[in-house]
């Protein structure tokens, strides 16, 4: 056991490691610089959308900085790690409000955490730009509907759902659905939205099933799917796991006999490359993907593998532009005065590689979903869709 | 030296009072000279201040290793939610429901789970919490699941003529540290009545308690509910800070940072209890280094508490006290 | 539909072997520590690790790689069980616990600190679909079946008649006892835990082809998995916990199938908790130890 002394000598060892976090921790930043707070989960289950988010945010910061800076003046980026979870996500924002002096911040990816974050943001008058996050409720309680500090520059679950139902129910014909969808807001959110819009594609769904982050055995969900005589499978679900409901597809024996429409980075490389044969015929609409053949987008494409060695998913890319989008704010409004910039944002007319942008009253991008059928083992572009946002009465 | 500095005795000033209001007055003061986010820091660590003291009744004074905490704590969140949200119910009304809800169902819980011996209950109450994030998950009609529920009102108080309503952090701080005093004063009166002194009693020997006339299982029961009490209150105040409860609420986690605070900062002291929650999760807070590290930290924490340090501060805390006492 | 539920009941078996596995280790370190192994699940997971990173980084074959996760795993187990568990023999349950989910957070997170905390894809192992009974089963879920079988096999006769197995059935009924006999008692409870370990690590580098992906948290579900049923076969009885595993797995798939898989995690705890409120020694054992 230890003597009292070896005991002293602990605590005092700790103390010091305290301190030394503590005091290394304090971030000067550069004298001038526009601060820049990124929330992302770092960590966790959805690690990976947060490193591609970031990754993409410092790729634009890098590219703005090395054509001078907006308006003289660099950007200096920091970020917070939501880990995912609403706490950690407020955590993270306060942290970057109080301690970093950020002015503005992009951010979350999981529509939970940015609900979480928004009321935080609101409070210290700090300009929260919305990258990633699908959930409507966003932007219904946005602008006129509240935050005015909140502004969203991705297109809402709302969309998506719809565009998936209408192609696959027009164009490839299913009436009966299986669903099989990642249990969480983003995943039960859309498959709601589904169910609102299929009586009007004459649809029904046979089998509705959720999987938990880090299910990995789907054996017996897929044979049930299998028996149901279920067309297609929806899914909304998360990047890693498609590959192992893909592989098991495979072995139960539904691997290109029944697609997957939705979305779950079906159009991802590596994903593809997995089990070929049970993403062939796959439907996605997502907001982004690499092949998206517009000049903008394919040279970030290119710059982003060229730095990072690893081809770009919808995260980064749409963090890379947002970072782009606040840059032309600032330089509208003349100065980085943070209310000056929210209005500059809400007038603003942004020329992104997905084409204009511009905000509605609820602080709401519009912009389009692309929607994408994976053929011969590549994802084939069919055709890009914008719709209106009924907002609810008040 | 002169013969007179040997002959008369070193003066000795209690310390103990003087130290005690310095401490409240930093206390009151704290928000003018701490920023916003070391205030958050606090505030969170009083938070879980709540129900630590309920796991040291449980654990530092009846001598019962229960998870559950976590279960209860994400109760009182729920509770106090789904009545701001659906009911718009005042704050005060949503803190005494939460933890009168996780009280009740304490006891259906507590009566089969304490026939249980040491190992089997702690598993049983780690059951409770995962049951309990399954249920938040998955019944949605109640709950929206993961999605969660947002948007949960800022405490809005109405005495009469006089309203105002609790937004800022400064400001939740305040009403934290008033919420957090009362407990600690009401725990410090359940340790140090005759049921206290039962607890203790039980935790050294039961049999014994028994063989004495305590009614060792009626203790244990009132005392897992009261626990879970303490542990719903802390959930409500949660959810109100954050204004959003998810299943997440129910995590491991919770019930390993609430045993950490009780072990480390001395289990079966009240000011142990305290001190662990400033240092343990203020200072988690405060650092907030990569989430690795801390939990890294947290598990060789663990460690050393278990086998080197099995009192945790306490012992220091104690002496601390006695030198402001006798100041020698 | 009868084909469909005996289809569904194959499944189960598939992953109660995989419980098993993990289980028997776990249900044997509680007999002769007297611990909840809350770590035990990390193991599974430094297995699957070690035999995913000789695959990626050094292209190894899948056996190999077999071999080396779990030889990682023994290595960690020998650290471990020199400086934490051997001293949680004879300390009161508390210690066992506090003490395992400490070592389970620090494994836990050192991992992720060093790998990052993104999915991997592992690639190995023998995913080819073989036809058995009219359904299909990807040919290592069979391997999965055969080792487990082989394990507690083996295990049985180990446990009868070597010396090893021996003085773990003494340590596990009466320690001080052993100490008189002359029984090492420190050295019982270090090579229990490590095959304990190495089985945990086994269990996860069998699974990992048809789970495919290998990430830092994935021991903590595996160990709330196997807690249930360690505890329905009776904590320490082998046998035991070879059919509560079968019978969890089984009755997670046909939940999984007839109710709805956001439910299957929770068939191991819910089962669980009726258990120790009804029989809380335990299905199979015939008195209450623990």
């Amino acid at each position: 056991m230890m003597s009292a002394l070896d005991r002293r000598a602990f605590c005092i060892a700790m103390g010091l490691i305290g301190l030394g976090a503590a005091s290394t921790d304090a971030r000067a930043a550069e004298d001038g610089a526009v601060r820049l707070g990124i929330v992302a989960p770092m960590s966790g289950p959805n690690s990976r959308y947060g490193s591609f988010s970031l990754r993409g945010a410092q790729l634009a910061a890098e590219e703005i900085n090395n054509a001078g800076g907006v308006g003289g003046r660099k950007i200096a980026i920091t970020s917070g790690d939501s880990q995912g979870t609403p706490v950690e996500g407020v955590s993270a924002t306060r942290r970057l409000i109080d301690l970093d002096k950020v002015d503005f911040i992009i951010g979350d990816v999981s529509s939970s955490v940015t609900l979480a974050m928004q009321p935080v943001a609101e409070d210290a008058g700090v300009l929260l730009l919305n990258a990633a996050s699908s959930n409507p409720k966003i932007t219904y309680g946005a602008g006129v509907g509240g935050f005015k500090w909140t502004f969203r520059n991705y297109p809402t679950d709302e969309n998506r759902a719809l565009v998936v139902i209408q192609y696959a129910a027009e164009k490839r014909g299913f009436t009966k659905f299986s669903v099989l969808s990642v249990d969480t807001d983003y995943g039960r959110a859309a498959v709601e939205f589904t169910k609102k819009y299929l009586p009007g594609f004459k649809g029904e769904v046979l089998t509705e099933d959720y999987y938990k982050e880090g299910e990995v055995d789907f054996r017996s969900v897929l044979a049930k799917i299998r028996d149901s005589g279920a067309q297609a499978i929806i899914m909304y679900g998360l990047a890693d796991t498609t590959p192992i409901i893909a592989r098991q597809m495979i072995e139960v024996g539904l691997a290109g006999k029944i697609p997957l429409i939705g979305n779950a980075e079906f159009n991802t490389e590596s994903t593809i490359k997995a089990a070929p044969k049970a993403l062939e015929g796959a439907v996605e609409a997502a907001a982004w993907l690499p092949a998206w053949d517009a000049p903008k987008s394919l040279a970030f494409v290119e710059k982003f593998k060229a730095k990072y060695r690893e081809t770009p998913n919808n995260h980064a890319y749409v963090h890379w532009e947002t970072v782009h989008l606040l840059a032309k704010a600032i330089e509208a409004a003349g100065s980085a005065d943070r209310a000056k910039v929210r209005d500059a944002l809400s007038r603003i007319k942004y020329d992104s590689a997905m084409g204009e942008v511009t905000f509605d009253d609820h602080n709401q991008a519009r912009l389009p979903m692309i929607l994408l059928q994976i053929e011969n083992g590549k994802p084939a572009i069919k055709g890009a869709y914008s719709a209106e946002i009924k907002y609810p009465a008040k | 030296m002169s013969p007179r500095d040997l002959s008369l005795p070193a003066p000795r000033w209690d310390l103990r009072l003087p130290f005690g209001i310095a401490l409240a007055a930093a206390a009151c003061l704290a928000p003018l000279f701490l920023g916003n986010y070391a205030l958050h820091a606090i505030i969170i660590a009083l938070i879980f201040l709540l129900p630590a003291h309920g796991l040291n009744l449980l654990v530092g004074y009846t001598g019962l290793l229960s998870l559950a905490q976590a279960a209860f704590f994400g109760i009182g969140a729920y509770t106090s939610a789904l009545m701001a949200v659906h009911f718009g119910t005042p704050f005060y009304l949503n803190l005494i429901a939460a933890g009168a809800v996780a009280g009740a169902i304490a006891l259906p819980l507590g009566i089969p789970a304490l026939r249980l011996r040491a190992t089997s209950f702690v598993m049983c109450t780690l059951g409770f919490v995962i049951i309990g994030q399954a249920i938040a998950k998955n019944w949605i009609g109640l709950t929206r699941g993961d999605m969660g529920l947002s948007g949960i009102p800022k405490p809005y108080f109405a005495l009469g003529p006089a309203s105002f309503t609790i937004s800022g952090t400064t400001s939740f701080y305040y009403l934290v540290l008033v919420i957090a005093v009362i407990a600690t004063l009401a725990a410090n009166l359940i340790v140090r009545s005759a049921a206290g002194r039962n607890m203790v009693a039980i935790r050294e020997n039961e049999t014994l308690a028994e063989s004495v006339g305590i009614p060792t299982w009626r203790y244990k029961l009132v005392v897992f509910m009261i626990s879970a009490v303490f542990a719903g209150l802390g959930g409500s105040v949660y959810a109100h800070y954050l204004t959003v409860v998810s299943p997440l609420t129910f995590q491991m986690y919770y019930s390993t940072t609430m045993l950490i605070i009780v072990l480390g900062g001395g289990a079966g002291t009240i000011s142990g209890v305290v001190f662990g929650s400033l240092l343990f999760v203020g200072l988690s807070e405060a650092l907030r280094v990569a989430p690795e590290v801390r939990m890294i930290a947290y598990g060789l924490c663990l460690l050393a508490l278990v086998f080197w340090f099995p009192k945790g501060f306490a012992p220091l805390i104690d002496r601390f006290w006695s030198f402001l006492k006798e100041r020698k | 539909m009868l084909s469909a539920i005996f289809e569904q009941i194959v499944n189960g078996i598939v992953s109660g072997s995989v419980y098993a596995i993990v289980a028997v280790g776990m249900t044997m370190i509680f007999g002769v520590l007297r611990a909840i192994n809350f770590a035990h699940g990390e193991y599974y997971m430094l297995g699957t690790f070690g035999a995913w990173f000789a695959i990626e980084y050094f292209d190894l074959p899948y056996p190999v790689a077999l071999v080396i996760g779990v030889i990682a795993t023994a290595v960690i187990a020998v650290v471990v069980g020199r400086f934490v568990m051997q001293r949680i023999v004879g300390a009161p349950p508390e210690t066992g616990v506090l003490a395992t989910l400490g070592i389970a957070l620090v494994l836990q997170n050192t991992v992720i600190l060093v790998f990052g905390g993104g999915y991997k894809f592992f690639n190995g192992g023998y995913i080819e679909p073989v036809s058995i009974f009219g359904f299909t089963l990807a040919e290592q879920r069979v391997l999965i079946i055969i080792v487990c079988i082989l394990v507690f096999v083996g295990l049985e006769l180990m446990v009868t008649y070597s010396r090893m197995g021996k003085a773990m059935r003494a340590v596990s009924q009466n320690i001080e006892c052993c100490a008189v006999v002359g029984i090492d008692v420190p050295q019982v409870a270090l090579r229990t835990f490590i095959l304990g370990a190495c089985l945990a690590a086994l269990s996860g580098v069998l699974t990992a082809p048809v789970n495919v992906s290998v990430y830092g948290g994935m021991g903590e579900i595996i160990t709330f998995k196997t807690l249930p049923v360690i505890i329905m076969g009776g904590l320490g009885n082998v046998r035991g916990t070879f059919f509560a595993a079968m019978i969890l797995g089984i009755a997670e798939s046909l939940v999984a199938t007839y109710v709805g898989l956001q439910f299957r995690d929770t068939v191991g705890f819910a089962t669980l908790m009726l258990v120790l409120m009804w029989r809380p020694h335990g299905l199979f054992s015939a008195q209450a130890r623990f």
